[in-house]
């Protein structure tokens, strides 16, 4: 960290550590963190900082439930376990949980999960796009046995007139990141996956903001506004 | 922090990156009970703080490849995602219309708040903190408070100034100079 960093942007980022901004400051701080290298600069340096005063919060013995859980929502295989009384993935998937949590209406989920239910149509994988600071959900992909894509929006999504939404993945094993194509905010779209290889357990997906027309290179040039990783159903 | 300092956290979140759960199982069992811990202070509900570092976990793992270890600081990394998820749940929670058994469960937690005025004492007994010790001593005893409810028990500035019976102005100015002054001492 050797650039001098202003008295505001170090406020703000001190005030984001400690946790006293609004709900909505510390969103627009946590999406400009990928892009804005003085104030990550400045916040890493407060979480460096401050970060000796977690210890004034006492352990707390963990719960033997919660390691299952996370391990089940990673989508892992999970090695010697029973063949389980098949679960629908929806009753199993802690995702849920986690869109609940970050306060989106039931509502919503009451428009998607019907479609998903017919066994025809059940999809293999399944991924939650969601803001890099907050997890708050953005979109969902689900995938369908015939390997087609389907990327669905849980919200509107705010691009300034000069800029474009564009949809990547990214495989363990690749070079980097694919173009999926352009994405418009609060539109579901069909997403060819053309010449890609099937989905894979895994598989990253982000939504990037690029300028008009799409990224000019063949990778992502801009900050990412969701990202996710493929779950796989069964 | 008063943890051993022969765990890699950098190297753990880099395997991560590469689709490694074990490498999340160990980060899990190296410092679970202790981001538990931290997460039950902001939330203040057993079952809120679990669900919240579910939650953190996913995070971590979904957003390891966006760590860069160039930059280090794991460790710092892991519990700013365990805060920040905390976080996110009381200030979302703040503003939603609640029903009548929630408002029931924040009126209990509110009372449970009550009880933290052991916070300050407890930073005082602490020994492990280093530099940062010594410069929070050096603050004002209300500068030092608003900081530690701050960041320890997750308060905003309202609760801050309600804790401290004061107004909000003057616990915002408060939070603001402890920082300015926090800085400068630990340069």
């Amino acid at each position: 960290m050797t650039d001098p960093i202003d008295d505001n942007t170090d406020e703000l980022a001190g005030q984001y550590v400690l946790g006293t901004l609004t709900q909505g400051e510390r969103r627009r701080v946590a999406l400009a963190l990928p892009h804005e290298p003085a104030l990550r600069a400045a916040v890493e340096a407060w979480e460096a900082r401050l970060l000796p005063l977690a210890a004034l919060a006492e352990p707390v013995e963990l719960p033997a439930r919660l390691w299952p859980r996370i391990e089940a929502a990673l989508g892992g295989a999970r090695k010697g376990a029973p063949a389980a009384a098949r679960v629908k993935w929806w009753e199993r998937l802690n995702v849920w949980r986690a869109l609940a949590a970050t306060g989106f209406a039931a509502a919503l989920l009451l428009a998607v999960v019907p479609r998903l239910e017919a066994p025809e149509a059940a999809p293999r994988y399944m991924v939650v796009l969601a803001a890099p600071g907050n997890m708050a959900p953005g979109w969902i992909v689900q995938a369908d046995r015939a390997g087609g894509l389907k990327l669905v929006p849980l919200g509107t999504t705010a691009v300034p007139a000069d800029k474009t939404l564009q949809l990547w993945t990214r495989a363990d094993g690749w070079k980097g990141p694919v173009s999926l194509g352009l994405v418009q905010p609060g539109r579901a779209a069909e997403v060819a996956l053309a010449s890609l290889p099937p989905l894979q357990p895994n598989q990253l997906f982000e939504i990037t903001l690029e300028p008009k027309g799409g990224s000019p290179l063949a990778r992502p040039t801009g900050p990412i506004l969701y990202i996710g990783r493929a779950v796989r159903m069964l | 922090m008063n943890a051993p300092t022969d765990f890699d956290y950098d190297a753990a979140l880099l395997a991560c990156s590469r689709g490694d759960q074990g490498a999340l199982r160990s980060i899990y069992d190296r410092d679970g009970r202790r981001l538990l811990g931290v997460a039950l202070r902001i939330v203040r509900r057993r079952q809120v703080a679990e669900d919240v570092l579910h939650d953190a976990f996913l995070a971590i793992w979904t957003r390891s490849r966006s760590f860069d270890p160039a930059r280090g600081a794991g460790r710092g990394w892991i519990y700013s995602i365990v805060r920040h998820q905390a976080l996110d749940v009381v200030r979302a929670g703040a503003r939603e219309v609640q029903t009548d058994e929630e408002s029931l469960d924040n009126l209990g937690a509110d009372t449970a708040a009550g009880a933290d005025a052991g916070l300050v004492d407890a930073f005082e007994r602490r020994q492990d903190m280093g530099r940062l010790h010594d410069c929070l001593v050096g603050l004002d005893a209300s500068k030092r408070a608003s900081i530690l409810y701050a960041y320890v028990d997750g308060c905003s500035h309202a609760e801050i100034a309600a804790r401290m019976q004061s107004p909000l102005g003057t616990i915002k100015a408060w939070i603001k100079r402890g920082l300015t002054a926090l800085k400068e001492c630990m340069a």
